[in-house]
């Protein structure tokens, strides 16, 4: 039993790291804590369900689509809503608040269109196998294989490019950097892609699992921050290695207290590591102000 | 509710606008504020008075155990403490169905007695109160912010760093501010329980903290008469949406996107809110 | 030397971690000392000047004496009225309750708040700071602010005369001075406190001839007329040779040279590595 819980904590954290990954891609270098990522990450699956379930295109080539346009919401929000506050230099706690204005927006004119109830993808209850006593369907396997592919993916296009230390560079200093000659707004439409693409993956899998309605964003997004929280703010390996740890554990805590009480636990790890090691597990030290 | 948001957007103000901590825990507080006075009422059976002693202090108490920890973070990581606490806050009152009967909430949460022998029913009584009350709240909250500890809240969000190198315990100020701003919040949750005289934990979770934020947001910060217009503002809004004759299920979508637009469009051009004379930083 | 001392700095050691990108992406933390070995006594009474290059640690020096760094070895002691008070493990604020005062690099001033709040806040009387004593105590509390407010307008007068751009602008923003006006009602705000000990960052950076004229006079009239000691750090050698009784010259951590400005600027280390000439 204890195996099975520990697999499927493997599993949601694989999901965890992926959104998590995404939310850190924008935070590390902007600092614009984007609570909006919540929408991307809930607006993906309706798109699946409008070109799936009601003009009948294949699911693979509608959940394409579906990143595409969700892709496009993300580039929005940053040529519409953040760009111009950067320009005007605005303190990060006003990023922040318009930032859930755009999740208000997005998340009610959703509701508007489709309704507050929950909708499913997939009608049919999936398939499962199993290896001795431990049983898994096949679309959580295809949650962990496709999430873990990408993360690869993206590890490895970290290691070969430049990407990583131009990153960094602009977490350091935005200013410098387009002193430089780099186009930080060109890098910023990159940013805002890859974490639109990671959040509608992660999106997509998991409503193809368990259906989805509008506020499951928010849920999700605090699970990809506390992630980030524990792994350290700085390096992308960490949102990663926070992902799986805070899946374990939360499965764990349906095995050992109660599926109620996983909320609580997470949140209490996010303050205990607030307090005690803000920098997270991987995090540098920072240099006092 | 005018009466309770106006209870809730002022006490938030001593927060958000005078000492520039965005606080997402504000709903926990409410809750908070509720439960223990549902407690002191049908449980202790006290009447009006004490019960919102009572609850200006439990509040105030319980919101030591968020500040105490929130404050020695800052930035971000304070807007992330206090939404982890709101979050705890939320699931304690969701699960432990043994104290607060979880999702099935409190019924029949009786009126407030007055004098051992006023009950107030009805919505005028009930308005004349809650009135008093927001009245009383806001002179307060007037007086504080222009006394001493006013001044010193504002040191404290200008510039951290002079305020202590002019001797001020910034550490302290803030949660002082924190606490008292808690206590009166708690007094919103008295109120809005025994008005509605039903509560279950849903009240009181993450949107209601965004709300109350935004409703701060919306009216503006620093001042007085800011976070009144805004309490006015979000209480208004649906029955004006009502009138023009929308139905109820477009309504309530349409007046979060007409927030979350406002909200957008004062970062924008108006940080400091419709009224307010502080703009966020 | 007759002069008492105010401040003794014994042996103060601190370092920083410095985080280093290589070249293949890779980082590393590297601890290196900003201050390696301090010691330094400050004659009551007097005008000392701190000077050095970019990033030898003047600042981070004056951030361990008020309390803002903790150093990770030596101790400060602090003397204002005969004896002496450890201050390794005081808070910022409590240092500045003692009576160390300090003005920052950046005109560090409340900008939201009006140029006669600015001066009230700073009051070394704390009455009225809980939250509901101004209302318990509310006839005590009007004294109280009677008292502030005149205390203020009679430092500006003291400073800058009857009729000075302070006073006629007592209720308007901070933030609506000039640069060199912020800089002086900084100055006027220490005079609000019980301070014994003033530690100012480059009080002349970015403002014109005329203001620093003014910041002279009112150096000279915290020595003189109210008995203060003054540690500064400047880079501007005219006014460390027009105010200064002593002066230290910073490198690499450790006070290289010490003795009048006169000696310092005569002394051919300092000439070649700081001055340029």
């Amino acid at each position: 039993m204890l195996l099975q819980f520990i697999i499927n904590g493997i599993i949601v954290g694989s999901i965890y790291s992926l959104v998590s990954l995404g939310f850190a891609i924008v935070y590390n270098t902007t600092r614009i804590f984007h609570i909006a990522y919540a929408v991307l990450y809930m607006f993906c699956p309706y798109m699946i369900l409008t070109f799936f379930s009601n003009l009948g295109i294949p699911i693979f080539i509608a959940f394409i689509i579906a990143i595409l346009i969700t892709v496009v919401l993300s580039l929005l929000m940053e040529i519409i809503i953040y760009r111009p506050l950067a320009k005007k230099n605005s303190s990060l706690n006003i990023i922040m608040i318009s930032s859930i204005g755009i999740m208000i927006i997005v998340i009610n004119t959703i509701a508007l269109f489709y309704g507050n109830e929950t909708k499913i993808l997939n009608p049919d209850i999936s398939e499962t196998f199993s290896f001795g006593d431990i049983i898994i369907t096949y679309i959580q396997l295809a949650q962990f294989v496709i999430s873990t592919i990408i993360l690869l993916i993206f590890l490895a296009f970290l290691k070969f490019s430049k990407f990583g230390i131009r990153t960094r560079a602009m977490r350091d200093d935005d200013i410098l950097c387009s002193v430089f000659g780099m186009d930080i707004y060109k890098m910023r439409i990159i940013l805002f892609t890859l974490s639109a693409i990671f959040a509608a993956i992660g999106g997509g899998l998991v409503a193809y699992d368990v259906g989805m309605d509008p506020y499951v964003g928010m849920p999700m997004l605090l699970n990809a921050v506390v992630a980030l929280i524990i792994g350290g703010i700085g390096r992308f390996e960490a949102p990663i290695i926070g992902g799986f740890i805070i899946g374990i554990l939360q499965s764990l805590s349906v095995w050992a207290i109660s599926a109620r009480w996983q909320d609580a636990v997470t949140f209490t790890l996010l303050i205990l590591f607030l307090l005690f090691r803000p920098q997270g597990l991987l995090g540098e030290k920072k240099r006092a102000v | 509710m005018i009466n309770i948001y106006i209870i809730l957007t002022t006490s938030t103000n001593l927060l958000v606008g005078m000492t520039n901590l965005l606080s997402l825990g504000q709903a926990a507080l409410y809750g908070i504020g509720a439960y223990l006075a549902v407690l002191a009422m049908m449980v202790l059976n006290l009447s009006f008075i004490p019960t919102l002693i009572f609850v200006i202090i439990g509040t105030s108490l319980l919101s030591l155990l968020i500040a105490y920890p929130s404050l020695r973070l800052r930035g971000d990581y304070f807007v992330l403490a206090t939404l982890g606490f709101q979050l705890i806050v939320f699931t304690i009152l969701y699960n432990w169905v043994d104290v607060t009967r979880g999702p099935y909430g409190i019924p029949g949460i009786p009126s407030p007695i007055l004098f051992g022998d006023i009950v107030i029913t009805g919505i005028i009584p009930y308005l004349i109160l809650s009135s008093i009350l927001a009245v009383g709240v806001v002179s307060l909250f007037f007086k504080l912010i222009y006394s001493p500890f006013g001044r010193a809240l504002k040191a404290v969000r200008d510039d951290e760093l002079s305020a202590e190198a002019i001797g001020r315990n910034v550490t302290a100020l803030k949660i002082w501010a924190f606490v008292v701003s808690s206590g009166f919040i708690g007094i919103s949750g008295l109120l809005y329980a025994s008005y509605v005289s039903y509560i279950d934990p849903t009240s009181f979770n993450l949107d209601e903290a965004i709300f109350i934020l935004s409703a701060v947001i919306i009216g503006g910060t620093g001042n007085i008469k800011g976070p009144i217009i805004g309490a006015v503002f979000v209480v208004i809004l649906p029955e004006l949406l009502r009138f023009v004759g929308l139905p109820d299920s477009v309504a309530a979508n349409l007046r979060q996107i007409i927030y979350g637009l406002m909200i957008i469009i004062l970062m924008r051009l108006r940080p400091q809110g419709l009224a307010g004379e502080y703009a966020l930083r | 030397m007759n002069s008492d001392t105010i401040l003794i700095i014994d042996s103060i050691r601190k370092s920083f971690v410095r985080n280093i990108v290589n070249i293949r992406g890779k980082d590393e933390d590297e601890k290196f000392y900003v201050l390696e070995d301090i010691d330094l006594i400050l004659p009551a009474g007097k005008i000392t000047a701190l000077i050095g290059g970019n990033g030898t640690g003047k600042t981070t020096l004056f951030n361990i004496i008020s309390g803002f760094f903790k150093a990770d070895e030596g101790k400060i002691e602090f003397k204002p009225n005969g004896s002496l008070i450890e201050l390794t493990n005081l808070s910022a604020y409590k240092r500045a309750q003692l009576g160390i005062g300090r003005m920052f690099q950046d005109n560090h001033i409340f900008q939201n708040m009006t140029v006669l709040e600015n001066m009230l806040v700073a009051d070394e009387n704390f009455f009225g700071e809980r939250p509901f004593q101004s209302i318990i105590y509310y006839r005590k509390n009007n004294n109280v602010e009677k008292e502030r407010i005149e205390k203020a307008e009679k430092i500006f007068i003291d400073l800058f005369g009857e009729d000075n751009p302070f006073l006629n602008m007592k209720n308007e923003k901070a933030k609506n001075l000039s640069y060199g006006q912020q800089r002086l009602l900084g100055l006027a705000r220490l005079l609000m406190g019980n301070y014994k000990l003033l530690l100012l960052d480059e009080p002349t950076s970015g403002v014109n001839p005329v203001i620093i004229e003014k910041i002279k006079a009112i150096i000279n009239y915290f020595v003189e007329n109210k008995n203060m000691t003054v540690f500064l750090i400047e880079h501007n050698m005219k006014f460390v040779l027009d105010v200064a009784d002593f002066c230290h010259f910073m490198s690499k951590g450790i006070i290289a040279v010490s003795g009048t400005p006169e000696d310092i600027i005569g002394n051919p280390d300092v000439r070649k590595t700081y001055l340029g000439i």
